[in-house]
């Protein structure tokens, strides 16, 4: 999958509010196990550089909610009317 | 001014921890307590981590045990810490928990010299001497660093009993006590002010912990729902004395110990009643813990440790402790 495309559909404006629920998606799964270390560094430097609201943190998080709650992203992005961005993910998914 | 600081367990992975350090940094934290069991991840690997996302924060082991880890390993690792983030770290040593280290055979004799020595033995090394010693409970032939440690690094002594509070207060630059309640904590800071008075120092020479099991929530019942399972596990792990000092029926804590052992943890939660809450934990909306905390402080603390579990989602708690708690005390 191709994360970085995938946050580029994402408008500016979004940022924020998904940004919310990713990070929330991912400190909360039960998933732990599926994080991949170097998708975790990512995200924590991007949180020591504050800008897990950037479309670079962004690009980090879709990577590491998509891995540990899939079901989730997709109605967070359904919930936000980017219905193409949900089922780019579901294609993504399939293959 | 009031300190705050926050305690994780590594039983969680180290990206969360991480996560919620940078967060409590940002907002006003100035203490990282990890804890120290065999059975979770490596409080030293999760500490440098800590230490290399965050700037500013204090942080060290909230506590070790001499009894598990040679005072002379924890001297190394500590020192080297010190290195990494030059005045950011901080020893936390305690008794340990006898439960724990007797499962791996450990045994736990002799805590109050144990502690001392291994005091003392972290002291002389880190202080680059040879740390020979000839203790009740360790004996060294002669243990020195080839490498120069950088500065003094202060030593917490993490504390219950009277005793063991009593030396904290003696040897330790600060002490974590192991409470929540007004009562407890009021009892505990006469025994470390005893102790303190021995030293020949002052009480603001030694900054003194509440450590406490923690839980906020805008609504209460959620923040109850997650103090629930540490609260059975501290009332289990309670003396009768201190359950008596709190009105709490020995036997319905004994309950609870016999269905944890069986793992039966909806008999054990359910059992955990309103005054063990109340006893055990700092646990409610953000007004109720600004309420319990200010009690505290008024007991003679200088720094609140917000313990396990934090909250019913820890993100949310840590920004409600940031948005909502902390800046009642910062004037």
């Amino acid at each position: 999958m191709d994360y970085r495309k995938l946050s580029e559909m994402i408008p500016a404006g979004k940022w924020d509010i998904l940004s919310d629920k990713l990070i929330d998606f991912i400190l909360t799964s039960k998933n732990d196990d599926k994080m991949p270390s170097r998708v975790a560094n990512a995200i924590l430097r991007q949180w020591q550089n504050d800008a897990l609201k950037s479309e670079t943190g962004i690009t980090a998080l879709l990577q590491a909610a998509i891995l540990l709650e899939p079901e989730k992203v997709i109605t967070a992005f359904n919930e936000q009317q980017m219905a193409n961005v949900a089922e780019q993910i579901k294609e993504s998914l399939k293959s | 001014m009031t300190k705050f600081g926050i305690e994780f367990v590594p039983r969680e992975p180290y990206w969360k921890i991480i996560y919620y350090t940078i967060q409590a940094e940002r907002g006003g934290f100035s203490n990282l307590w990890v804890t120290d069991h065999f059975n979770n991840r490596n409080v030293y690997v999760t500490l440098t981590a800590a230490a290399m996302y965050t700037d500013k924060i204090t942080f060290g082991p909230g506590v070790t045990n001499p009894y598990m880890v040679n005072p002379v390993f924890t001297a190394q690792a500590i020192a080297t810490l010190n290195e990494l983030t030059p005045g950011r770290v901080v020893l936390g040593i305690g008794a340990g928990d006898k439960t724990t280290l007797e499962g791996v055979g450990v045994e736990v004799e002799k805590p109050l010299a144990a502690v001392k020595e291994a005091v003392d033995i972290f002291r002389k090394i880190t202080n680059g001497e040879n740390a020979s010693y000839d203790g009740e409970v360790f004996k060294i032939a002669g243990a020195k660093f080839l490498f120069k440690p950088k500065g003094r690094i202060p030593v917490y002594v993490g504390a219950q009993g009277p005793k063991m509070l009593e030396l904290a207060g003696r040897i330790g630059d600060g002490v974590l006590i192991n409470a929540c309640h007004p009562k407890d904590v009021e009892y505990a800071v006469n025994s470390v002010h005893e102790g303190i008075g021995q030293g020949g120092k002052k009480p603001e020479d030694v900054d003194v912990a509440a450590y406490t099991s923690f839980s906020v929530h805008e609504d209460l019942k959620k923040a109850t729902k997650a103090a629930v399972p540490v609260v059975s596990f501290i009332v289990a792990g309670s003396p009768s004395m201190l359950l008596e000092r709190h009105g709490i029926d020995v036997k319905k804590a004994e309950e609870i110990r016999h269905a944890l052992k069986a793992n039966d943890w909806g008999r054990a939660f359910g059992g955990v009643t309103p005054e063990m809450i109340e006893a055990f934990s700092v646990c409610g909306t953000p007004e109720m813990c600004v309420e319990r905390i200010a009690l505290l402080l008024k007991s003679g603390i200088s720094q609140f440790v917000v313990g396990s579990p934090i909250g019913y989602n820890v993100r949310e708690a840590i920004n409600l402790i940031i948005q909502k708690i902390i800046p009642h005390f910062k004037t």
